[in-house]
């Protein structure tokens, strides 16, 4: 059943969450700083520096590429401005002290954004995540090259896994969301996001046991 | 105590996100031991472990920060022009279709069709307005030339502009405009 916190409120529902208003008040970490960019939108910067690096590692991890990031970077955080009037605040109890439902709200933009920069370049296909592994480090001495090429087997194991469970783990692991987040952020209930999350792992945990079989026996 | 094969995944992947939570909290606070279950597949545990410390958070080059930073506050500035010049919806001329609220369902695989590009209509309503009324002034200003040099021939004014052009060196030239008949 698809999670009603982001979705479509009715009136007699936004009564009741008004009623209860002191219960919700504390619940959106993020209510103060919403409500002070819809005063004065000047004040969007801290939310703004808040999630940057968030949303621009989603994109990043989607995309595959930085310029194309920046790009989507931008292009969500302008709407996220320009549409703030729009954005509703749907915190209940039930999504813990640390939620932001204006976080989930950015997200759902930042996934447009980045389905249209994906749409838009269908025609030139890039390997999500290949970037990863010519991003150069310039502590890259002898020691740290195991480390890295650990690094670039788990980012290639995620760029294989379907879109839907890519994302769902980039949310969990990079952006560090809860599952009711990514709920709201995918438009999935909380246990299909579990039940991706999970098997996305057990793919991950093939993939990387299977290039490490291959890397201990690599003379057969 | 069996699961039919549903339940069985199900519980899996409670037991997983239940892990997954303990797993993060413990990097916040840079600790190493992270609670678990003996039922949790250790293929899972492994997986988890390896995403959790090699797929980092990626920040953009601080030029990049400042730049949007600066158009950020350019559009503020602009919202709240409009806002102040009476404008009840700033954000107006963006495509609705990109409000998440407006679609709460989004398709699991399937993105509702966003077009971006209309960012570049925040600007242009303000600047449309301005070359409308431009256009509309030359146009105008056209229309005021054209009458001027050729005046409605009504009878009266054709006998004048016919006496006009009759005199030596014509009317116009010596002040006599068959306009100032009309």
């Amino acid at each position: 059943m698809p999670r009603p916190v982001f979705g479509r409120v009715s009136a007699q529902k936004e009564a009741r969450s008004a009623r209860v208003g002191a219960t919700v008040a504390h619940l959106d970490r993020d209510r103060a700083l919403v409500e002070a960019a819809r005063d004065d939108p000047a004040a969007f910067e801290p939310l703004y520096r808040r999630y940057l690096a968030q949303v621009y590692s989603y994109a990043y991890y989607e995309l595959g590429d930085h310029h194309d990031a920046e790009d989507a970077t931008e292009r969500t955080f302008l709407l996220a401005l320009a549409h703030l009037g729009r954005f509703e605040e749907r915190a209940r109890p039930a999504d813990g002290e640390g939620a932001s439902t204006f976080r989930v709200w950015l997200f759902r933009i930042a996934r447009n954004v980045v389905a249209n920069h994906r749409r838009a370049r269908r025609r030139h296909p890039t390997a999500p995540l290949d970037a990863a592994a010519v991003v150069p480090d310039p502590l890259d001495v002898e020691g740290r090259a195991a480390a890295r090429e650990d690094v670039a087997a788990a980012w290639a194991a995620v760029g294989r896994l379907p879109a839907d469970r890519r994302r769902a783990i980039v949310l969990r692991f990079v952006d560090e969301m809860s599952t009711a987040e990514i709920a709201g952020v995918l438009g999935r209930s909380e246990n299909a996001v579990r039940v991706l999350i999970h098997r996305a792992l057990r793919s991950v945990a093939r993939d990387l046991g299977r290039g490490r079989a291959a890397k201990d026996s690599p003379a057969r | 105590m069996t699961f039919p094969l549903r339940d069985r995944a199900d519980a899996d992947a409670i037991l997983t996100d239940l892990y997954l939570d303990a797993l993060l909290a413990a990097h916040d606070r840079r600790a190493t031991d992270v609670p678990t279950s003996a039922d949790l597949d250790p293929a899972i545990r492994f997986a988890a472990g390896r995403l959790s410390s090699d797929l980092a958070r990626v920040h953009p080059s601080f030029r990049f920060e400042e730049r949007l930073a600066a158009r950020l506050a350019e559009l503020a500035a602009h919202m709240r022009l409009a806002a102040a010049a009476g404008g009840s919806d700033a954000r107006a001329p963006l495509d609705p279709s990109l409000d998440p609220h407006l679609d709460p369902a989004f398709g699991p695989d399937e993105d509702p069709a966003a077009d971006p590009e209309s960012l570049h209509n925040v600007r242009p309503l303000l600047l449309g307005g301005a070359l409308t009324s431009a256009a509309l002034s030359l146009a105008g200003a056209a229309y005021v030339a054209w009458r001027r040099s050729r005046p409605p021939l009504t009878p009266m004014a054709r006998a004048v502009r016919a006496v006009a052009q009759s005199r030596p060196g014509g009317g116009a030239r010596q002040g006599v405009r068959p306009r100032s008949l009309n």
